[in-house]
């Protein structure tokens, strides 16, 4: 068989996996949220029986579970994750395709940072290993490590909105602007951190290898030696890294869009769990794992085409 | 083969790095350090910036997203403020008292029990399309509101209404088909209940009778068919569900027997008792006198909204593009957990006192997150509650910061349904063994409670005293009861006998529940030497904890007021099912209904507070503080008041640009 028709039969069969996944991980969330006490309304007083008999009944709560189970499964088949319990009258499907964007433009906007700052420092410190600028950078990036984004946002809000009043300090504004870069830089660090290490670790590998020293022998110029040869395959580690890694920026992180008040898709996943808003939490925890499941393939993809060696 | 890799790589990288990692950590935490300091060691006189928006805009930090824009659906702080602005009710809440001020009534007339209430509607009041609001609207709204289609989480307010507990509940009448007459409730009522009854039960008698001369204009169109069959004896209520109704008639022989060959007739909209006696005069028939049901009235859930929009446009009708409303304000744009925009609704019939062009609503959910943009001057008010407890000692002496007594209470409930807290001495001395004061100094935000009411907040009602501190009769009841206290030689305390297996103290996660936590525990110990464990509950677990009687012990809670009357506090033990802990009593319940009975005001008040000393006597909960409000606004935001309730009526606010007039300390409630 072709190396082509072997790699897309290996794209098939990853595909065909993703749905049964799917459906556990929407089952699980399922049950998880019914077994939590509490409802989503649930307040801070008790409601008459009454009442909520009203609400259980206008929300079908009602109903055997296993009805429930298997209406909201075929709504899921037919991608209609329903309406969003705390949040009545808006859909889910609507709630996600409203804050995607914001969620996927802060962290694609961060991880092009990190990628930039990070293979640039990582090689530079690989090409100068064990000098001065290979210990300041990776300092640099073991505090990066560090520091998670909580503490790193207020720190960023504290020296550059509150004493300098050069940046606002919270809120969405859209794309481009002035509130973007805080959030963005507080969300990269760790991640340019850790792509600097990898480009470092995986530059050193490939720095002593055979194919290198060819590359030299055959007269090339060093840059040319570094940026077609070892870069190619020093990023591998980096590339693996990149799919969980886009993936979890891509779908809002929590903290962040706390931090700085933006109305991603991370701020509506904590809201849905803590909410017991069961349509929500489903909707969003299918959409990640979807989104997870589509890179790791991208990433396995990818692969191939950076290593030769790589077959599947 | 890949992560073996990079796992090598993790472990010899931090091998070699990790000293230089903890140079850099320590550096950057001395950074961290002398930048707050610089940062918090300031002597402004305001939290930040104190320059006026260039526009008459107020931008309010909301707090949480707004569930929805239906005023009936939420029971949530920033769902009101967005409702105070989008919807008007008859009345609306004074911005200092909270007393019911007029709106789209200009004037009303309360009968001489406060049972029956005639609404007189202003004509000019409009739709934010245009059209007229009149007394059919509100009639509407109120029938929505508690329908149980709507499922509103707040129709319980609406229960004072004559046959509207029947219609949320979807109860039926029973009716003899052959004379068509219906059951009344009296005679099947068990012994001993109503005291009296209402004047809005009885029959019709002449307006000076009933309304007395203080009526400013008499109610005309008296004599209706419905205000008739309002005056009639209170129908037999039964559940609609035919398995509990059946359960229900067959305990009871004389009902069962009764029953027998009647049809039974679903409670409707139309029954309830509010009327639209001509278009522009509304009456509400009470099921017993509620001299605060017209405070109540302004509450979102008695907010007219526009039927035409909601009967055209069903669940979508509060969609931006749908919506019609009522209030001073109209909806410019939403963008969901970002910013609700209201902007002034030229329509209003009062526009030209409406002082804001807009008010943004900002959903911001973390304090300090809040704070921050309000100090950089990027927001000009926030929800209350917004100051995190560890900025108080910067924030608080600052003028902008706004201290009063807040409607509500922190307490905690016992389940007295088990051993040891069965017994009276056991809470009692649980209770007396609190230094309440201590507290509340250590706190420095509260005010020390020992009743069940806010201390402060009733003007006129006399508020009962609970036991006060006393560590050496907390020590001897327990001895009384079983659980001697005994002295050690380093003069601590223990209680080698009391059980503590399976008892704790829970509480919602929360830094600010966990202190107060944290400080019942260290007296409980220190003045009894009981060590009560703490149980640390995401919210929503707690609460089905405590609704289900499933905790033993205690249950740190915080109860706020839906309404202006001592009742909001004291009727959380009016049911057995509803308080938490277990606790119930007809004769609690009796005093009550007897106060509730009783028409001149400070009388009915010395008998709420007899109800109360009897709730406190028995000690089904520890009292421990009035919280008070704490949030920041900027003092060019003028009429905006730190009221008990922390509801604004916005057509009062302002941004004062003359910096002579500017509040320079909490404004007065108090004129």
């Amino acid at each position: 068989m072709s190396v082509q028709l072997l790699m897309l039969r290996f794209i098939i069969r990853r595909l065909l996996i993703t749905i049964p996944t799917i459906l556990v991980v929407i089952t699980i969330t399922w049950a998880l949220v019914r077994l939590a006490p509490g409802n989503f309304y649930t307040g801070d007083k008790k409601l008459p029986a009454a009442i909520e008999q009203n609400i259980r009944e206008k929300y079908g709560l009602d109903k055997p579970w296993r009805e429930q189970y298997l209406r909201m499964m075929a709504d899921v088949l037919r991608f209609d994750f329903g309406t969003s319990l705390s949040y009545p009258g808006q859909s889910v499907n609507g709630i996600i395709s409203r804050t995607l964007p914001v969620s996927a433009t802060v962290g694609i906007l961060a991880y092009l940072l990190a990628l930039a700052v990070g293979i640039v420092t990582g090689s530079i410190a690989a090409l100068k290993q064990n000098s001065k600028w290979d210990y300041a950078s990776m300092t640099l990036a073991m505090v990066g490590i560090s520091i998670p984004n909580f503490v790193l946002g207020p720190i960023l809000v504290l020296v550059f909105s509150l004493m300098l009043y050069w940046l606002p300090p919270s809120r969405w504004e859209g794309f481009p602007s002035r509130n973007i870069i805080l959030p963005v830089i507080t969300l990269s660090a760790i991640y340019m951190a850790y792509i600097a290490r990898l480009t470092r670790a995986g530059m050193l590998e490939v720095l002593g290898a055979d194919y290198i020293r060819t590359a030299r022998a055959k007269g090339l110029s060093e840059t040319q030696v570094v940026v077609r040869h070892a870069l190619r395959g020093g990023l591998l580690p980096v590339v693996s890294y990149t799919g969980p890694a886009l993936a979890f920026l891509l779908t809002g992180t929590v903290v962040v869009e706390r931090i700085f008040a933006l109305p991603g898709l991370g701020t509506y996943f904590l809201h849905a769990a803590s909410n017991r808003d069961e349509p929500l939490l489903i909707g969003i925890v299918a959409f990640v794992a979807i989104v997870l499941l589509l890179m790791n393939l991208l990433v396995d993809i990818a692969y191939a085409y950076l290593d030769p060696r790589i077959r599947y | 083969m890949r992560a073996e890799i990079y796992c090598s790589h993790k472990f010899r990288m931090a091998n070699v790095y990790w000293k230089q990692f903890l140079t850099g950590l320590a550096l950057i935490s001395l950074a961290f350090g002398a930048i707050s300091c610089r940062v918090l060691a300031n002597d402004e006189e305001f939290f930040g910036k104190t320059t006026p928006p260039p526009r008459n805009l107020l931008r309010y930090v909301n707090g949480a997203e707004p569930e929805s824009l239906d005023p009936a659906v939420s029971s949530g702080q920033p769902e009101a403020h967005i409702y105070m602005a989008l919807f008007e009710g008859l009345v609306e809440y004074h911005p200092k008292s909270l007393n019911a001020i007029p709106a789209i009534a200009e004037k009303w007339d309360i009968n001489n029990d406060s049972s029956e209430f005639v609404f007189h509607l202003r004509k000019n009041a409009r739709w934010s399309n245009g059209e007229p609001i009149d007394a059919h609207d509100f009639v509407y709204s109120v029938r929505r509101a508690i329908s149980p289609e709507v499922a509103s989480r707040t129709a319980a307010l609406a229960y004072y209404i004559k046959n509207a507990q029947a219609f949320n509940q979807k109860s039926v009448f029973v009716r003899d088909p052959a004379t068509n007459q219906f059951l009344l409730q009296r005679d099947f009522a068990a012994a001993g209940t109503p005291v009296s009854e209402a004047l809005s039960q009885k029959g019709l008698a002449p307006n000076e009778l009933e309304y007395g001369a203080t009526a400013t204009s008499p109610p005309s169109h008296t004599h209706t068919e419905f205000h008739q069959s309002m005056h009639s004896p209170a129908r037999l209520v039964l559940p609609a569900d035919e398995k509990r109704r059946k359960n229900l008639v067959e305990s009871d022989a004389k009902l069962a027997a009764a029953v027998n060959g009647k049809e039974f007739v679903r409670v409707v909209g139309e029954d309830i008792g509010v009327e639209a006696v001509d278009n522009y005069t509304v009456r509400v028939s009470l099921s017993q006198p509620a001299p605060f049901f017209v405070d109540l009235m302004a509450h979102p859930l008695f907010r007219v909204v526009h039927r035409k929009t909601i009967e055209k446009y069903g669940a979508s009708w509060t969609e931006p593009a749908n919506i019609v409303t009522s209030g001073p304000f109209k909806l410019k744009w939403w963008k969901p957990y970002n910013e609700l925009v209201t902007e002034r609704d030229p329509m209003y019939w009062d526009v030209a006192n409406v002082q804001l062009d807009e008010i943004r609503f900002y959903t911001s959910t973390d304090h300090p997150t809040s704070m921050n943009l309000y100090r950089v001057g990027g927001a000009d008010a926030l929800i209350n509650h917004s100051v995190p407890n560890p900025w108080l000692d910067v924030v608080r002496p600052k003028k902008d910061y706004m201290d009063a007594a807040e409607a509500a209470i922190t307490f905690l409930l016992i389940n007295v349904t088990q051993p040891p807290m069965n017994d009276l001495r056991v809470r009692r001395a649980f209770n007396i063994a609190i230094d309440k004061e201590t507290y509340s100094r250590a706190k420095r935000t509260t005010k020390p409670l020992s009743a069940f009411t806010p201390t402060g907040i009733f003007v006129g009602y006399p508020q009962p005293k609970g036991e006060s501190f006393d560590a050496e009769l907390a020590r001897k009841l327990l001895g009384e009861a079983g659980f001697p206290v005994t002295k050690n030689s380093d003069g601590s305390f223990a209680c080698e006998k009391f059980p503590v297996q399976g008892l704790s103290l829970i509480f919602a996660t929360h830094t600010s529940n966990k202190a107060v936590a944290e400080f019942m525990q260290a007296q409980w110990k220190q003045n009894l030497g009981i060590t009560i464990p703490l149980g640390n509950m995401e919210s929503k677990t707690h609460m089905v904890a405590v609704n289900k009687l499933e905790y033993k012990g205690f249950a740190l809670r915080i109860w706020g007021a839906d309404y202006m009357d001592p009742t909001t506090f004291l009727n959380m033990f009016l049911t057995p099912s509803d308080s938490g802990s277990g606790w119930w009593d007809q004769k609690y319940v009796d005093l009550l209904e007897e106060a509730n009975h009783t028409l001149d005001r400070q009388k009915r008040y010395e008998l709420l507070a007899k109800a109360e000393k009897y709730l406190l006597d028995a000690q089904p909960m520890i009292p421990i503080d009035t919280p008070s409000v704490n949030f920041v606004k900027k003092p060019y935001v003028k009429g905006m008041y730190p009221n008990p309730a922390s509801l604004y009526a916005w057509k009062f606010v302002y941004i004062e640009r003359d910096s002579s007039k500017w509040d320079y300390k909490t404004p007065s409630l108090s004129d």
